[in-house]
Order: C-alpha cells, then sequence, then structure tokens
C-alpha cells in the first residue's frame, strides 16, 4: 500500500526530505490575518489506485479524535479571519454530517471564517454525499462543494480502484443542487488507459449538460509510488500516447469553452465569477496554512508541511506543538523562478513586475524577464497588456517551460 | 635474511581459477592472517576488485614458511587473470624466479593459462603446474593435467591436486615451492640494484614504491637515486608487504617489499626504473618493462569543462599505478578538451573510468572505444590516424590501415563450428586449429582488432555459452577497405560520434548506430534528425520527434514543493550533457557506435 498506515511511525517514502523546520515560522508565530486556510481530512472509504494523496482507509479509525486534533492545530496556527477556507482530503463528505458540524462550529470558533470567507470549498466523494450531507456541510458554513466523479464508465471507476457508480456520481451532483449549493465544481480524469477519445468528449458533453459552475479536468498520472506507477512498470496499465492525451486535452477545453466554462488554469475551467479562490492563491504563490497530516503551509517566505502520517501529526498537536516535519525557505532569484511557473498555468498568466514583488526580488536585472523573452521568441510563451502566459503551443509544454526557470537562472 | 632462505613467485592463471583464494589459504597457513581477521580473497582490497569478485592489481605479500625445521621468506604475489590486466602479469614474473600455474580441474585449460603461462616460460622461470578446486564434483584433473602437457609442454604428471577453497593439498603447494623454486641470486654485498615494479600514490606518504632487490642491501635512511629518472631520495621507511605494510631497518638481495621517500611528485618515479644507493658506484640498468601495446582508445572529457585540469592530475595518478594506461590530450568539435586514452582492453577502460569517477570524483563523457588506425601514402609513409574525426579525405591516401590481433580461442569442442561463422562475419582470417584433448580445442584466427572490441567479445561468449575464452595480440596493421560513418545531428556532423568501419558493414553499423542514438537522446522541443553518411552519401536517417505534451496535470499548496523539486532535477540532468547546435546529447550517446545485440 503507497498509503502510510496512521499508527506506523515510519517515514512516507515521499515525504520531503528531512530538513530541520525554520522553528520561527514552523511553530509560535501564527500567519497575518486572512491568509487561506486549507485542513486536510485524511480518510477515504477506500483508497484509489491512482492517487497519491496522504489518506487512510476509514474503516476503524478514530474520526472524531483526528477532528479534535484539527481543531487543537487550528487553535494553534489557524490565521484569524481567512480569506478563503477549503477542506480536502482524503474525503471531508466523509463524516457524518454531526461530525462535521462540530468540526465547522469549531473552526469558526477559533478564526471566524464564516464572516471572513469569500468561499470556503469543501471535496466530497459520491458515496458520501447526498442531500442531507450536502445541507449539514453548507449549514456549517461551506458554499462550494466539489464532487469526485472522476468517470462516467463503470470500467474505468474499476480501474480506479473508486467505491462509487457512475450514476452514484451523477446523483451526488443533483444531491449537492437539492441542497442548495451555488458553487458546483466536479472532478474528472481523461487520458486514463483505454479511454478513447470520443467516449471522452462523451462522457465530458453528459456532464456539462448538468450545468456547473466549475470543471477540474485532470490528465491521469502515474505518481510515483502508487499503484498505477507500479502497474504501468510492470506493464500491466498501458499510457495513453502523447497525441491521444493532447487530443483529449484539446477536446476538454473545446467542450467547457462551449459550456461556458472558460479554462483559467492547466486543468481548471469555470463559468464567470466562478473561478477557485483559494487555488489561484497557489498559482499566485501567495501565502497559506495548511492543517492535517501531510498539510503545507507557506507563510513569510518560508513553506513547511506536517508529517505524512496521522499518528506523529495528532501526538505534536494535541500537546500543543506544532506537527512541521521539513521546511524550506527559498532565496528570491529561486522564488521568483517558482512565481513565473506557478503564474505560467493560469491563463491570466504573469505580470513580471507583480512577480518580482511576490518573490521579493529587488535586483536590477530581472532573469526571469531574460528568460521569458527567449520563450516568446521560441513561440513557447506570448505577451499581452503587459502580462506573459503560455502560448497556443506553449499550453501542453508548461512544464518544460516551467523548468527554464526553475534549478536556477 | 640470506638469500638461500626466500622464494619469490606469482601465482598465475586464466580468470577465476582461484589464485586470490589460494594466496588466501597461504596467508592463513604462515600465519600473516589469523582465522579470525581473514575474508574471502583478502588481497582483492580496491572497491572496484570486491564488488566485480576480480582481480585488477597485482598484489605482493610476504609470508614465512618451514620446512625441515628451516624457515624461509615466501614473497608472493597475486595475480589478475583477466586479459586485459596481463601487463601486471608480466611485470610481477620480472621480480620472481618462479611462477605456481593454477589451473581449474573443473574447466581445464583456458585462453589465458596459456598466455600467462607463456609470459612465464618467456622469462625462463621454474613453472609448478597446480590444479585447483578439485572437490568439484565436475573435476577431471587428469584429463586437465594432459591438457597442460598438451598446450603448454609443461610436464604435469605430478602436479599438486588441491582445492584453495577447503584448504585441502595447499601446504603441500608451499613446501613444492620452496624445493623447486630456486633462491634468488643476488649478492647482498654488491652495489644496489633494485626494481621498480610497481607504484601507488598515497595521499599522505606520497609515492609507496613496489621494488624487488636483485643486488646490494637497501638501508632504511640512505640517499637512493633513480637509474633513469636521476631523481635523489632519502628512503624514508622501507618495509614488507604482511600483508600490511610493515617497517624493516634493510631489505637484502632477494627481497621484496616497499619503500617511502615522501615524493610527492608523480613524474619522479617510473615503473621500470631501478634504484641504486646515490653515493655508490654506477649500476646497469635492470631490464625493464616494454611500453604495453594498447589495444582500445577512447576519449574521456570532463562533463563540466572547468574541470579539464582536474582530469589531468586524476590520470597522472592513476597511470602512477596502471602504467598500461596511457593518455594524451585530446579536444573534439563536440566535446572541447579531453583526453584520448589508450588501454589494453575494454575492462581495462571500465575499471579506469569507474576509478576516475569514484576516487577522484569526476564527471565525464566517454567516447566509444576504438583503436588507432594508419594511412599510407603513394610513397609509403605512414601517418597514424587517432581518431575517425583525424581521417583526411579518401583522396589524400592510398592505404587506411587497421590493427589486425592474433587472437586464440580456447573451446568445447561443440562449439567449433558456430566460433568459425562469427570469426569469419567478423573478417577474420583462419590460421590454424589444435586439439588439446578429445574435448577441447584452440583455435587461431587473425582479426581486426575493432572487431573484437566492436562486439566480437560478446558474440564468443554468447555461441560458447560462457564456454569459450579468448587471447589476442597485436600483429600488425593491415590495409582494408574502410571508410569513415559520420553522424549527423540536425545536419551538423558531429566529430565524437564518427567511426571507422568495413565498407561492407558501413550501412548496417550506420542503422545501428542510429537506432541507438535515437532511444539515447531525449525528446526536443523541436524534431531531432539523424542521419548516418559516408562522404556525401546518406546511407540512413532516423528522426526523434518533437515533444509535444510535457505538463503536470495537478499543482496545488501541497504539491508545489515536491513538483518543483522534480522539475529542478530534471534539468540538471540536461546539464550534464553536451549541446551539438542546439540538441542536448547525452553522455551514453556518445557509447552509441559500440557495438553489442541491440534489444
Ligand atoms: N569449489 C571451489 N571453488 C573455488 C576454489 N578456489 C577458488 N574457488 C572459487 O572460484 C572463484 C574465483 O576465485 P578467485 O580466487 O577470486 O579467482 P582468481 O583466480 O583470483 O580470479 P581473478 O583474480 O579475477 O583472475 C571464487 O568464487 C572462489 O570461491 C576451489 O578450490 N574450489
Ligand atoms: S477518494 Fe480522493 S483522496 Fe481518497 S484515495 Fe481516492 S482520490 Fe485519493
Ligand atoms: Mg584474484
Amino acid at each position: 500500500m503507497a498509503h502510510t498506515k496512521p499508527s506506523s511511525p515510519a517515514p512516507d517514502p515521499r515525504a520531503e526530505p528531512a530538513t530541520e523546520p525554520d522553528p520561527r515560522l514552523a511553530s509560535g508565530g501564527r500567519a497575518p490575518e486572512g491568509t487561506p486556510l486549507y485542513l486536510h481530512l485524511p480518510f477515504c472509504v477506500a483508497l484509489c489506485h491512482y492517487c497519491d494523496f496522504f489518506s487512510v482507509t476509514a474503516e476503524g479509525q478514530d474520526i472524531d479524535g483526528v477532528l479534535e486534533a484539527l481543531l487543537c492545530e487550528a487553535r494553534l496556527r489557524a490565521p484569524a479571519s481567512p480569506r478563503t477556507v477549503y477542506l480536502g482530503g482524503g474525503t471531508p463528505s466523509l463524516p457524518s454530517a454531526a461530525q462535521l458540524r462540530r468540526l465547522l462550529d469549531g473552526l469558526d470558533a477559533c478564526c471566524g471564517f464564516r464572516a471572513s470567507a469569500v468561499e470556503v470549498t469543501a471535496e466530497c466523494n459520491p458515496e458520501s454525499l447526498d442531500a442531507a450531507k450536502a445541507a449539514a456541510l453548507l449549514a456549517g458554513g461551506v458554499d462550494r462543494l466539489s464532487v469526485g466523479v472522476q468517470s462516467l464508465r463503470p470500467r474505468l471507476l474499476e480501474q480506479f480502484g473508486r467505491v462509487h457508480s457512475a450514476s452514484e456520481g451523477l446523483d451526488a451532483l443533483a444531491a449537492a443542487r437539492e441542497a442548495g449549493c451555488e458553487n458546483l465544481s466536479a472532478d474528472l480524469i481523461f487520458a486514463a488507459p483505454g479511454l478513447d477519445a470520443a467516449s471522452w468528449r462523451e462522457d465530458l458533453a453528459a456532464l456539462l449538460e448538468l450545468g456547473l459552475d466549475h470543471l477540474s479536468a485532470y490528465n491521469l498520472a502515474f505518481e510515483e509510488q502508487t499503484p498505477f506507477a507500479r502497474r504501468l512498470a510492470r506493464g500491466e496499465l498501458v499510457a495513453q500516447p502523447e497525441a491521444c492525451e493532447l487530443e483529449q486535452f484539446r477536446i476538454t477545453r473545446e467542450l467547457c469553452s462551449d459550456a461556458g466554462l472558460e479554462p483559467y488554469e492547466i486543468s481548471s475551467f469555470a463559468s464567470r465569477g466562478r473561478r477557485c479562490e483559494h487555488n489561484r492563491n497557489y498559482w499566485a504563490n501567495g501565502s497559506y496554512v495548511g492543517l492535517g497530516p501531510s498539510a503545507v503551509s507557506h507563510v513569510g517566505g518560508v513553506r513547511f508541511g506536517n508529517p505524512r502520517a496521522i499518528a506523529p501529526w495528532r501526538e505534536a498537536v494535541c500537546a500543543g506543538r506544532p506537527a512541521a516535519q521539513w521546511s524550506e525557505r527559498l532565496d528570491a532569484d529561486e522564488r521568483l523562478g517558482e512565481t513565473w511557473w506557478l503564474g505560467l498555468r493560469t491563463a491570466e498568466g504573469v505580470d513580471p513586475r507583480l512577480a518580482r514583488r511576490t518573490a521579493g526580488f529587488v535586483g536590477r536585472d530581472d532573469p526571469a524577464g531574460t528568460v521569458a523573452a527567449d520563450l516568446i521568441a521560441e513561440g513557447l510563451l506570448e505577451e499581452r497588456a503587459g502580462r506573459v502566459r503560455l502560448s497556443e503551443r506553449g499550453l501542453p509544454l508548461a512544464d518544460a517551460v516551467a523548468a527554464r526557470f526553475l534549478g536556477g537562472f | 635474511m640470506d638469500t638461500q632462505h626466500i622464494r619469490n613467485f606469482s601465482i598465475i592463471a586464466h580468470i577465476d581459477h582461484g589464485k586470490s583464494t589460494l594466496a588466501d589459504r597461504m596467508l592463513e597457513l604462515s600465519g600473516a592472517v589469523s582465522k579470525r581477521d581473514m575474508r574471502s580473497q583478502i588481497l582483492d582490497d580496491m572497491d572496484l576488485e570486491r564488488e566485480r569478485g576480480i582481480t585488477i592489481k597485482a598484489r605482493a605479500v610476504t609470508i614465512e614458511h618451514e620446512v625441515d625445521g628451516e624457515r624461509y621468506q615466501l614473497n608472493l604475489i597475486d595475480t589478475p587473470g583477466h586479459v586485459d590486466f596481463s601487463y601486471e602479469v608480466q611485470k610481477s614474473l620480472q621480480a620472481c624466479e618462479g611462477a605456481v600455474l593454477l589451473v581449474d580441474a573443473s574447466q581445464g585449460v583456458e585462453a589465458q593459462t596459456v598466455a600467462n603461462a607463456y609470459l612465464a616460460v618467456e622469462q625462463d622461470m621454474e613453472i609448478l603446474p597446480v590444479l585447483n578446486k578439485i572437490d568439484l564434483a565436475h573435476a577431471h584433473a587428469d584429463e586437465v593435467a594432459e591438457e597442460i602437457e598438451n598446450s603448454l609442454a609443461i610436464e604435469a604428471t605430478d602436479a599438486l591436486h588441491i582445492s584453495a577453497k577447503s584448504g585441502t593439498g595447499c601446504e603441500a603447494v608451499l613446501d613444492r615451492i620452496v624445493e623447486r623454486i630456486p633462491a634468488p641470486e643476488g649478492d647482498p654485498e654488491a652495489p644496489l640494484q633494485a626494481l621498480i615494479f610497481d607504484a601507488v600514490y598515497d595521499e599522505y606518504r606520497g609515492i609507496i614504491v613496489y621494488l624487488r632487490v636483485f643486488n646490494g642491501t637497501l638501508r632504511r635512511r640512505a640517499m637512493t637515486r633513480m637509474v633513469g629518472t636521476g631523481k635523489v631520495y632519502e628512503a624514508v621507511e622501507i618495509g614488507r608487504f604482511a600483508p600490511v605494510m610493515t617497517p624493516s631497518e634493510e631489505l637484502g638481495a632477494g627481497e621484496v617489499g616497499y619503500l617511502v621517500s615522501n615524493i610527492k611528485r608523480l613524474g619522479d618515479v617510473r615503473v621500470g626504473d631501478t634504484i641504486t644507493l646515490d653515493k655508490g658506484p654506477e649500476v646497469a640498468m635492470l631490464p625493464g618493462y616494454e611500453e604495453p601495446a594498447h589495444m582500445v582508445f577512447a576519449d574521456f572529457y570532463p562533463t563540466n569543462p572547468g574541470e579539464f585540469e582536474r582530469l589531468r592530475d586524476a590520470l597522472e595518478t592513476l597511470s602512477l599505478s596502471d602504467s598500461a594506461l596511457s593518455y594524451q590530450p585530446e579536444s573534439s568539435d563536440a566535446l572541447g578538451f579531453g583526453f584520448r586514452c589508450g588501454f589494453l582492453g575494454l575492462l581495462h577502460m571500465e575499471i579506469i573510468q569507474q576509478r576516475l569517477e569514484r576516487e577522484h570524483d569526476l564527471d565525464m563523457i566517454q567516447t566509444a572505444p576504438s583503436v588507432t588506425y594508419r594511412i599510407r601514402d603513394d610513397d609509403g609513409t605512414e601517418t597514424e590516424i587517432r581518431s575517425p574525426g583525424q581521417l583526411p579525405p579518401p583522396d589524400t591516401y592510398a592505404d587506411l590501415m587497421e590493427p589486425v590481433a592474433r587472437t586464440t580461442m580456447l573451446t568445447p569442442v561443440e562449439y567449433i563450428g558456430a566460433l568459425m561463422q562469427i570469426a569469419s562475419d567478423h573478417r577474420g582470417t583462419f590460421v590454424r586449429q589444435e586439439h588439446l584433448s578429445p574435448t577441447r580445442v584452440q583455435l587461431v584466427f587473425d582479426l581486426p582488432m575493432g572487431e573484437i572490441i566492436y562486439d566480437f567479445y560478446d558474440k564468443l561468449k554468447s555461441v560458447t555459452r560462457g564456454f569459450g575464452t579468448l587471447n589476442y595480440e597485436l600483429l600488425g596493421f593491415h590495409a582494408d577497405d574502410l571508410v569513415r560513418l559520420e553522424i549527423l545531428v540536425n545536419g551538423e556532423s558531429v566529430d565524437a560520434l564518427s567511426s571507422i568501419v568495413h565498407r561492407s558493414q558501413a550501412d548496417y553499423r550506420g542503422r545501428q548506430t542510429l537506432k541507438r542514438l535515437r532511444k539515447e537522446i531525449p525528446r526536443h522541443l523541436f524534431e531531432v534528425r539523424l542521419q548516418a553518411a559516408i562522404g556525401s552519401r546518406i546511407i540512413a536517417r532516423e528522426s526523434i520527434a518533437a515533444l509535444r505534451k510535457d505538463v503536470t496535470a495537478k499543482c496545488y499548496g501541497g504539491d508545489i514543493t515536491r513538483k518543483r523539486k522534480l522539475l529542478e532535477k530534471q534539468k540538471k540532468g540536461k546539464r550534464r550533457m553536451r549541446q551539438v547546435g542546439n540538441v542536448d546529447i547525452p553522455q551514453k550517446a556518445f557509447l552509441a557506435v559500440l557495438g553489442g545485440e541491440e534489444k
């Protein structure tokens, strides 16, 4: 199993190298008021074969205890009045309505998010989202639901190791609407082994019929150390050829645009006013606070993360100590490169001046600007109205472009 | 120690016949190493030796042995068996009066058994055949003794039967050494004459010289002079290998040991030189060593061009302890400044490359191994062509000549047909065939050296299921219809990828090379075109399609650090490649002109 069992303190192989967390920032210091807040709920009914998020099977777990620990950590580190809140995981819809209510009440009591947040998202899975659960989330202060539909093909859902059917996926979306959710998103995966372009077009069209506010459509990735990566290595799964992936990527953009969902990031599509503010902050290389096992925070120029295991995290936060296990502080050049990389993932692209400010870069010559100029000449980037973005050709090559900004100029 | 109580011998054999294991038993029997400290092949102490389970460098050790109440000093040298290190055997024998010729009784006489035995025969020394591994069920000692007599004309009826592994019969080997190998003849009172048969560089102590005293006595604190280089140094420490360096006050005639003089300048010591006393009378040089015939050449370029000097220093240090390595500065349009190195074979090359990387922490690009060619003008003048890039246009010379090696193969009889076939496929000329025993045969062919290193050796091993063995000696240069195979990357000829091949094989080799390059060169944001050409004629093409998709689907707050590191790692990998035009060519691609089955 790729996932660390909660009881085993063995380091997760995907954990960051053990760097000493910056004592000032990873510990006592509270992030400024308004900083976006992320909570990681590390439980799923079963673990999907492609997934590399930290999560454990819920059966037999002390969910109440973990939720209580999340509140301990919130009291320790949550910023006051966060601008956005995101419940991710894992499966945040898995706990009972009552458990979720307690979590949200407790969270509001310590940071007042209900009054401050412009967006409060909860990730949900079809098997645990019915109208009542949706209503409980909405009543607790959540205003955006993101449902992991992933596929409408029974064969693929099985291949993924999902525990719900295609119709349960659609039912969950309907339930969310029924409960009054006005900002509804779905996750879908394309270019999975065996998914051809025509089927993808059909499924995507069917989903878009429902009039969603937002869609996240991911090209399947064989993440290291997942069952999928192992099956790929053993030849039991075959990745789609590049041309097929590209075709499905293009179909996605075309159909979403036709349905009024504009692409605003590589894998994200939204109708007017429905872009995910919480995620946009990541791509702007902004600050955020993450609570829960494996959660990462970015505060005051330092990025640091909690362990990818429940026990050590829980022990620390319940004892009133921060749980951070690693941290990194980049220098201005590196931060500048990172800001460009993340920003170029978005449709609005990068404003070079703003990027320098975000990165705290004070040098006279902008090394990123020089790289960008080369890439513009190569036709991978384009400039419009003072902002630089990926060109049509550059878009599917975002990582190759990013590499030019990373690892030192 | 009076010379009558000294015996100097080398253990020689084909690879893996058990030399180092026999040395272990001898160290044990003499008490030089206690049972507790013993580990298998204890003299193979280089990392690479232990990893590969083979001896690379000869090692000298002094042990004691008692016969009839008399104590003898035995200086043994464990030598490597692989064909590429036969130069080590040659050097070791020069310091000895006899050799133990070990033959694996389950395998029989093999190519390096013959070759190394001949080296001993040439030195006119006492050879003691010993049959090893008699513990193995399929050992057939009597038949093997017969093979020794047939192939080497060495009397083997009373050869000792031993198991170096279990120790059976090993003490008898020591007794026989004392009995049969002559004591050294030197005169301890004569002027000092000692042969430098090896040297290694020690960071703290400077150069450690391995020597064999032929005449006179070397005492601690004496001022010594090297007859060849004329350098004078004080003998700060002298001693014996027991097996660790053990200081002593003197080394007398006939003895083997070491000398430390705090010599830091590598050029001051030459293996093969003679050491004498500075103030003593003039002495003659002892017979030194012939420069070995380099069979294989390859270029080393530092991945980081700024490390050229470091590479030079490293090569200088290595060549002190490995005098079979040659190097000279070379430059390439594609790869910049580096060194063209000469080796005794492919394994030798691999070992040097790994030692440079490990012991000297260097990152290098290595070109595919090749041989040296010669061109001959109409008037008969010959010019050496060190690398294919240097070959002038075909109309400027009369003949292009390649090195040809007399190649001896020993094989079980059932593989004769297959061996004949691959030898003729590789442009071999049949010389002779001899039966060593009813089941084993020796085949001699003259083969172009370039064919041997291209893939002949691999083929020989595969068609004989590993039972065939091979030895070769340079015979001379022969003209043939050879052409330069050029490789173009996006229209630009890359000198470091070109090779010289026989015209009849050019098409095939060209296609193979491109296929390998296609696998090694990563995709770029543009199409990469590969062509193989002879003169202006394109004989093969391949292309590497442009990369069209490379994008991470998910990138949120928790992913940023890890994904960034992945991207940085890819970029670092790229930095280690060489750019030709705007194409990044990885290190391994430069080996693409080498043969081997295309899987
Ligand atoms: N069964 C058996 N195996 C032996 C005997 N002597 C050596 N071996 C094995 O043969 C293998 C090679 O032994 P080495 O002593 O390394 O051979 P070598 O001749 O020094 O090899 P190189 O130095 O590489 O030429 C090892 O696995 C030994 O354990 C023996 O008497 N009986
Ligand atoms: S439900 Fe979501 S978080 Fe859980 S394993 Fe599946 S994809 Fe991962
Ligand atoms: Mg050995």
